[in-house]
């Protein structure tokens, strides 16, 4: 029986949360055009609905009536697996991030606002975003099109680079904060007014800003779009993807988008913490999507402003500047961490704030 | 609840491994064995070690088998064909083996069956990173710098390989992401007054090359 409640409980988490995303990723994507729009001097979407609000679901309407074409000369099987596994490697980890602290419900009583907590949740999520190559370098093979397959190949050298990057980039958190659990990484950066425990303002910002460009890099945003970049490669690996397949790539990227922006949120910018959260719990979730909301209009921002990479530059600056930076963020963490430079801040802020918590 | 999760990824990893021999086409064996991988790692969690079944991901489906992929893409390799089979004498062996394997299994499902259990003390830590980091660091540190050394040895082995059995000077780099020269054209000439090769076009790594324009005379050939 507690069981079945458990398992019940887990599986109304993950629902809400998947709901939650998938809701806020929709509307990412309109507000991503509006805005996009605002940059370049124009309106964008506006018509279905008051202010375009109804696009996502007439958007989601016309992929679903469009016509599904398969390139004749395709492999079927890994045609029709490649978007399979991008869009779920993309949804799988949702599941790990804490979205709020605890908050007490009228029925359920105590409730944590994380679907899975476990111990080694950061590698979980690198190992799952790994596996979400697969999509893209499978759909570039399999469509039996130069473009695609141009691209797939592109994507996997751009991803496989900097996900070094972005692996070597979060090490310092670990290091400082000594687990891999997101919910006690979150909890760690409390502090003064849940604002001066943030890992990104003296811990770690050499480590935040290497994350952030290694990662709009693994979800193939603008500037590292190259995978697609329409210019050379038509669309790159999904040109011969059309309708719900064509679809489910599109969301695989904003998902992506979406789950970078909760680990960056997690990782260095406190998680749930804010003001008053200790109050009253329920602000946390604002706090949380509110940052996330941030980062994903810094990548939109980013998309309106900055023009594309040339492949070569690309590479070079993964290996040549990103890598080697994220060795001496490391390096420099640990010999600060060994050296108790951390816990001397801390104290130094405790005493200097009359924080005790 | 945890015998269902063990059959299902148990029988993912056998139908899995199974595939992976069986296909003709090499993607799909690779896209076999990534299954097999994954579903390891899943039967690692079940056995409460979850850093290694991270890792399991991390390394062999996330990195490795990507540049198995990454190869199999780039190469365009055909669909084997069915060849008539070569060393049949090996047959017997083969099946010599498979009788040892299969007794080996029952041997130790009758042996676990019939030994008198005793749980492990702390079950709960085993699996877990803080563990695993302390045990590598005190306990076994010297087989995991061996370890280690082994690796950097394998690398700068590889990097050995990679610059082509010592034709560009000592103070040559090669620059990731930059023009990759085909063997041919690096050997015809001599380049023994070049420090770094950097170039972001096959033109300017011709001119820095001092090589002739054979490229159009190669690709009319085609």
């Amino acid at each position: 029986m507690e069981d079945l409640k458990t398992t019940g409980l887990l599986l109304i988490g993950i629902l809400v949360a998947f709901t939650l995303v998938m809701t806020m990723v929709a509307y990412t994507v309109l507000a991503e055009r509006r805005i996009l729009g605002f940059i370049q001097g124009r309106l964008g979407p506006n018509r279905v609905g008051p202010g375009g609000f109804l696009q996502p679901l007439a958007d989601l309407l016309k992929f679903i009536f469009k016509e599904d074409i398969v390139p004749d000369k395709s492999t079927r099987f890994v045609y029709f697996l490649a978007p399979v596994i991008a869009t779920t490697a993309a949804l799988m980890t949702i599941v790990v991030y804490p979205f709020g602290p605890d908050i007490q419900l009228p029925v359920l009583g105590t409730v944590r606002l994380v679907v899975a907590r476990f111990d080694v949740a950061l590698l979980y999520v690198l190992g799952v975003t790994s596996v979400g190559v697969y999509g893209i370098a499978l759909a570039g093979w399999s469509s039996n099109n130069k473009y695609s397959l141009m691209g797939g190949l592109r994507s996997s050298a751009q991803m496989i680079s900097y996900e070094l990057a972005l692996g070597l980039g979060l090490i310092g958190v670990i290091l400082q904060s000594g687990t891999l659990d997101l919910y006690s990484i979150v909890e760690q950066q409390a502090g003064y007014l849940g604002i001066s425990g943030w890992n990104v303002i003296w811990v770690q910002p050499l480590g935040f800003v290497i994350y952030l460009i290694a990662a709009i890099a693994e979800t193939n945003r603008v500037p590292f779009d190259l995978p697609e970049a329409e210019t050379e490669l038509v669309a790159g690996f999904h040109t011969e993807y059309s309708a719900m397949k064509f679809a489910l790539f599109f969301l695989a990227e904003y998902v992506n988008m979406f789950t970078v922006s909760m680990l960056a949120t997690t990782l260095f910018l406190g998680g749930w913490n804010g003001p008053f959260v200790h109050t009253v719990p329920w602000l946390g979730v604002f706090y949380f999507l509110g940052k996330v909301i941030l980062f994903l209009f810094f990548y939109i921002w980013l998309r309106g402003t900055l023009p594309r990479f040339r492949f070569d530059q690309l590479m070079s600056f993964g290996w040549q500047y990103l890598v080697p930076a994220a060795i001496i963020n490391i390096v420099l963490t640990a010999t600060l961490q060994w050296l108790g430079t951390f816990d001397y801040v801390g104290r130094l802020l405790k005493t200097a704030t009359g924080w005790g918590g | 609840m945890l015998a269902l999760l063990f059959i299902l990824f148990a029988g993912m990893a056998i139908g899995c491994a199974i595939s992976m021999v069986a296909q003709r086409n090499p993607l799909y064996g690779a896209i076999s064995l990534i299954g097999v991988f994954i579903s390891l790692a899943c039967l690692y969690v079940t056995l409460a070690a979850p850093f290694i079944a991270a890792v399991q991901v991390i390394v062999y489906a996330g990195a490795i088998m990507v540049l198995v992929v990454f190869v199999i893409m780039l190469l365009n390799v055909e669909e084997e064909e069915r060849q008539p089979m070569r060393l049949r004498s090996l047959v017997p062996i083969a099946l010599g083996l498979a009788a040892i394997l299969f007794a080996e299994s029952i041997f130790i499902i009758f042996f676990v069956q019939s030994s008198p259990s005793t749980p492990t003390r702390n079950v709960s830590d085993i699996g877990l990173t803080s563990s695993i980091g302390a045990g590598l660091f005190t306990r076994y540190l010297l087989p995991f710098e061996i370890t280690s050394l082994l690796l950097l040895m394998a690398i700068v082995g590889a990097m050995t390989l990679a610059r082509r059995g010592g034709l560009l000077p000592s103070g040559a780099g090669i620059v990731p992401g930059d023009q990759v020269f085909s063997k041919e054209l690096l050997e015809r000439r001599d380049i023994g007054d070049l420090s770094v090769v950097s170039t972001h076009s096959t033109e300017e790594a011709e001119r820095l090359l001092g090589v002739r324009k054979n490229r159009q005379a190669s690709n009319d050939g085609n």
